[in-house]
């Protein structure tokens, strides 16, 4: 049961008859009235109960996007059902009110309501906007409704249990830095204008020779073969193996800018996914802290970014240290030939050297491996504001840490290993560019 | 990507009947339920066998040595019914002709001829400061101890007491018929004046006794000498004895006007209904649409606070050297790398390299990079800020 505005607003009417007859007992008469009323009116509600209700739902949706929830109604009772429905979504699920840039924290968030009628038998349908603001799973539990009376005084109240699941998929604000990536892979292929033969080629086919083309790249045999001027055209290696280790153990969880680490790590594990793909490249990505958290693995050409989107949208950091041996013996049993491993994780001094160093130089006597990692803006902030005594401890402190990072980098490179650390939005496109280099290399 | 749809669910009704939500509304709100029993029962245990008793002096539900319940029991065993009054309306009111109107005290009573004239009953006025005028008797005053005194006098209820025990007592003028009882045996007045415990008058045909003390009806000293004897013969007179104990009146007098009083009548009715619309109100804002929906956060732990923990370590062991010969290497590292020499290149040629791309004498250089470490927060700061001077200096060779 509940009662609404109008309740309270015919309560305080009653002032007017306790003006004219000012005695306790027209208070006494008119609560008692009021009761009545409100009795009656949830005694005709419809039931809340009596009611089909069909919620419509993406099955996921690019975090940052607005989606909306459906949600349809049907009467089934034999009364007309005035109902306020809420769809119980979380509140990360649900679009700020606040104004853009407001300084002040978000509050409460204010679950928007929707009012349906329905006669006996039919229904109604309402949609509530969503705007999610967190990557992951977002549940929504169940649906509450409140059918009032006819006279919208009082109603009566149920929850309908429904579990919903929308799950929201990372970003993927790094795809803007894609086209100009593939342009850079068109180049290094064939099928660009400029031909370039490095040792990251093979030999790829024949053709005619047309005016641009570098005279060096001419096949004289081939030529001599045949009446027109032949070229060899070639092109990037093609089926390598990339496997992406994205590290969800405690370093991924702390906060950089706004997100964690592990954010970053997902954009740059898409961008580099993708272009991967598209260079021909096999993929494989694992999230990794202790256990395998997502897998992706034997996608095809076209489906690997859903695949992996969907299947890293789900992760949370865990706190747990990560078990880099774990990590090692997952890629020695995915990975049987040379393949490029890419570890998104970060270059702390002291989890380097809680293992990280040791698989790192394992696995690179086989593979090549790339360690990724997030920088931190604010580190960099904290560096170079030197105005007092405090800034400039904050500065040493800085300093220090960026040296124990700038000396684990020596260490890694030392053993073949390609360091990139960047901010946050720089790591996808930075480990793109390395990525490309190592192709054009040959080195993969 | 664009949205995939999921399947639409579907769900009729909450999965509920009446039987199963009173099933469940019950085993929720048992818990309740029992808690208002306890305390239901609880509270009225705890009034059921109320002691009716209080610490009032001179009541008679005050079993207390200033208390009157052991006369009153007697008195009542012996078929007299007793009235407890606290005003003089009452006790006028109360008391008829024929009955006894027992008055204690007169602190509060502040009218006390009206109370001679008016009242109808036999009446009985124990320990006054002031008597009325028209009673014969003057003031009444305290002695220091507690005498013993012979009745002394012909009234068959004193004389049936013989002795009592008093702290207190009476003076009346000489040319009057009262009766006084237990005089004073020290008794030093002159003019005839006359001094005693009890004191008893007529007028218009009703008997009027005065005590000049309230102790010998009082538990505490009822068993001493006779005082019981005139206790309950003064008051179980009469078949129906009025207990008057004035109390101060909170409405007497221009000072205490209630607030509402001076109000509008409707006001205090609007009030109310106020708060009957207060409580609709809370009624209506404290129902919830459904129970609250919980959501796990992430933790968050800024990713700088390591090194910001470090840098308040330095500060709080006042390490400058420490810090200083961070500054130092991080800027030499930056340096180094900037001018392209190898990281393992000796000082020398480092600060060889600053000093000629930034312009500054070698020494300066070498001072800055591998001085002594600061003595102070000022020469701290100045280092931290001439290195990074230095640095905006140089640029690629």
């Amino acid at each position: 049961m509940a009662i609404t505005w109008r309740t309270v607003a015919l309560t305080a009417l009653g002032a007017v008859w306790v003006l004219i007859w000012p005695v306790a007992l027209t208070v006494v008469a008119w609560t008692a009235l009021v009761v009545v009323l409100v009795v009656l009116d949830v005694a005709l509600a419809a039931s809340p109960r009596a009611v089909e209700i069909t919620r419509a739902v993406p099955a996921s949706v690019r975090l940052g996007e607005p989606t909306t929830s459906t949600l349809t109604v049907r009467n089934l009772s034999r009364r007309r059902l005035r109902a306020v429905v809420r769809d119980a979504w979380p509140p990360s699920a649900i679009a700020d009110d606040r104004p853009p840039g407001s300084p002040l924290p978000r509050r409460g968030v204010h679950t928007p309501r929707l009012t349906l009628h329905a006669a006996p038998g039919e229904g109604a349908r309402g949609r509530i906007p969503l705007l999610p603001s967190r990557r992951g799973d977002l549940g929504v539990p169940f649906v509450a409704i409140r059918a009032l009376g006819p006279m919208g005084l009082a109603g009566r109240q149920a929850k309908i249990p429904m579990h919903g699941r929308l799950r929201v998929l990372p970003a993927f604000v790094s795809r803007r830095h894609l086209p100009s990536r593939l342009a850079r892979l068109r180049e290094m292929d064939g099928r660009a204008s400029v031909q370039v033969r490095s040792s990251g080629t093979e030999f790829d086919s024949l053709r005619e020779y047309v005016v641009g083309d570098d005279v060096r790249s001419i096949d004289w045999r081939a030529t001599a073969r045949r009446n027109d001027v032949v070229v060899r055209t070639w092109r990037p290696e093609r089926d390598r193996r990339v496997m992406i280790v994205v590290d969800t153990g405690r370093t991924s969880a702390t906060r950089v800018l706004d997100g964690t680490r592990l954010e970053a790590s997902i954009e740059a594990a898409l961008l580099l996914g993708v272009l991967a793909d598209r260079a021909g490249d096999r993929v494989e990505v694992i999230a990794y802290d202790r256990a395998v958290r997502a897998r992706v693995a034997g996608a095809s050409r076209s489906g690997l970014l859903p695949t992996m989107a969907d299947a890293l949208a789900p992760i949370e950091p865990a706190l747990l240290e990560t078990d880099w041996a774990g990590v090692a013996a997952e890629v020695r049993a995915r990975m049987s030939q040379r393949a490029l491993v890419v570890l998104l994780t970060t270059i702390d001094p002291a989890t380097v050297e809680a293992g990280l160093l040791d698989v790192v130089a394992q696995l690179a006597q086989r593979h090549q491996v790339v360690v990724a990692a997030v920088a931190d803006p604010e580190l960099e902030r904290m560096r170079t504001t030197r105005t007092n005594i405090m800034e400039a401890y904050e500065a040493a402190a800085a300093e220090r840490t960026a040296l124990g990072h700038a000396a684990v980098g020596m260490r890694l490179r030392r053993r073949g290993v390609e360091v990139v650390e960047a901010m946050p939005d720089n790591l996808p496109p930075a480990l793109a560019d390395t990525y490309l280099a190592l192709k054009a290399a040959g080195r993969l | 990507m664009s949205a995939t749809y999921a399947p639409p669910t579907t769900m009729v009704g909450d999965g509920t009947s009446t039987a199963s939500r009173a099933r469940s509304r019950w085993r929720r709100s048992r818990g309740w339920v029992a808690i208002a029993a306890v305390l239901l029962v609880g509270g009225i245990v705890m009034i059921l066998p109320q002691p009716r008793t209080s610490g009032e002096a001179y009541a008679v539900d005050n079993p207390g040595p200033s208390g009157a319940r052991a006369a009153a029991q007697i008195l009542q065993r012996q078929g007299v019914s007793i009235t407890t009054v606290h005003s003089l309306d009452d006790a006028l009111a109360r008391a008829k002709a024929g009955d006894t109107l027992a008055v204690l005290g007169d602190r509060y009573l502040t009218d006390r001829e009206r109370l001679l004239e008016e009242s109808e009953a036999d009446l009985l006025l124990v320990a006054f400061d002031w008597y009325p005028a028209s009673t014969d008797v003057g003031i009444a005053y305290g002695a220091s101890v507690t005498s013993t005194v012979a009745a002394g006098c012909s009234d068959p209820d004193a004389q049936a007491a013989g002795t009592i025990t008093t702290r207190r007592w009476l003076r009346v003028p000489p040319d009057t018929d009262a009766t006084v009882c237990f005089p004073r045996p020290d008794d030093t007045y002159w003019y005839g004046e006359r001094t005693g415990a009890y004191v008893v008058t007529e007028r218009d045909g009703r008997r009027v006794a005065m005590l000049a003390d309230a102790t010998p009806l009082l538990n505490g000293a009822l068993a001493e000498e006779g005082n019981a004897a005139l206790a309950l013969r003064a008051l179980g007179k009469n078949e129906r004895l009025v207990w008057f104990l004035p109390r101060a009146q909170a409405s007497e007098g221009t000072a205490d006007i209630d607030m509402w009083d001076t109000m509008p009548l409707a006001v205090p009715i609007l009030f109310l209904h106020g708060l009957v619309v207060a409580v609709v109100a809370a009624l209506w804002r404290g129902r919830r649409l459904g129970p609250v929906v919980t959501e796990r956060l992430p933790v968050v732990v800024p990713a700088a606070e390591a090194s910001r923990g470090r840098a308040r370590l330095y500060r709080k062991m006042r390490s400058h050297g420490r810090a200083a010969a961070a500054l130092r290497a991080g800027a030499a590292l930056r340096l180094g790398t900037r001018l392209g020499l190898p990281r393992s290149a000796p000082a020398p040629d480092l600060i060889d390299a600053v000093a000629r791309a930034s312009g500054r004498p070698p020494d300066m250089v070498e001072s800055l990079l591998f001085g002594p470490p600061p003595p102070d927060d000022p020469h701290l700061i100045r280092l931290a800020q001439e290195l990074d001077h230095l640095e905006s200096e140089v640029h690629h060779p």
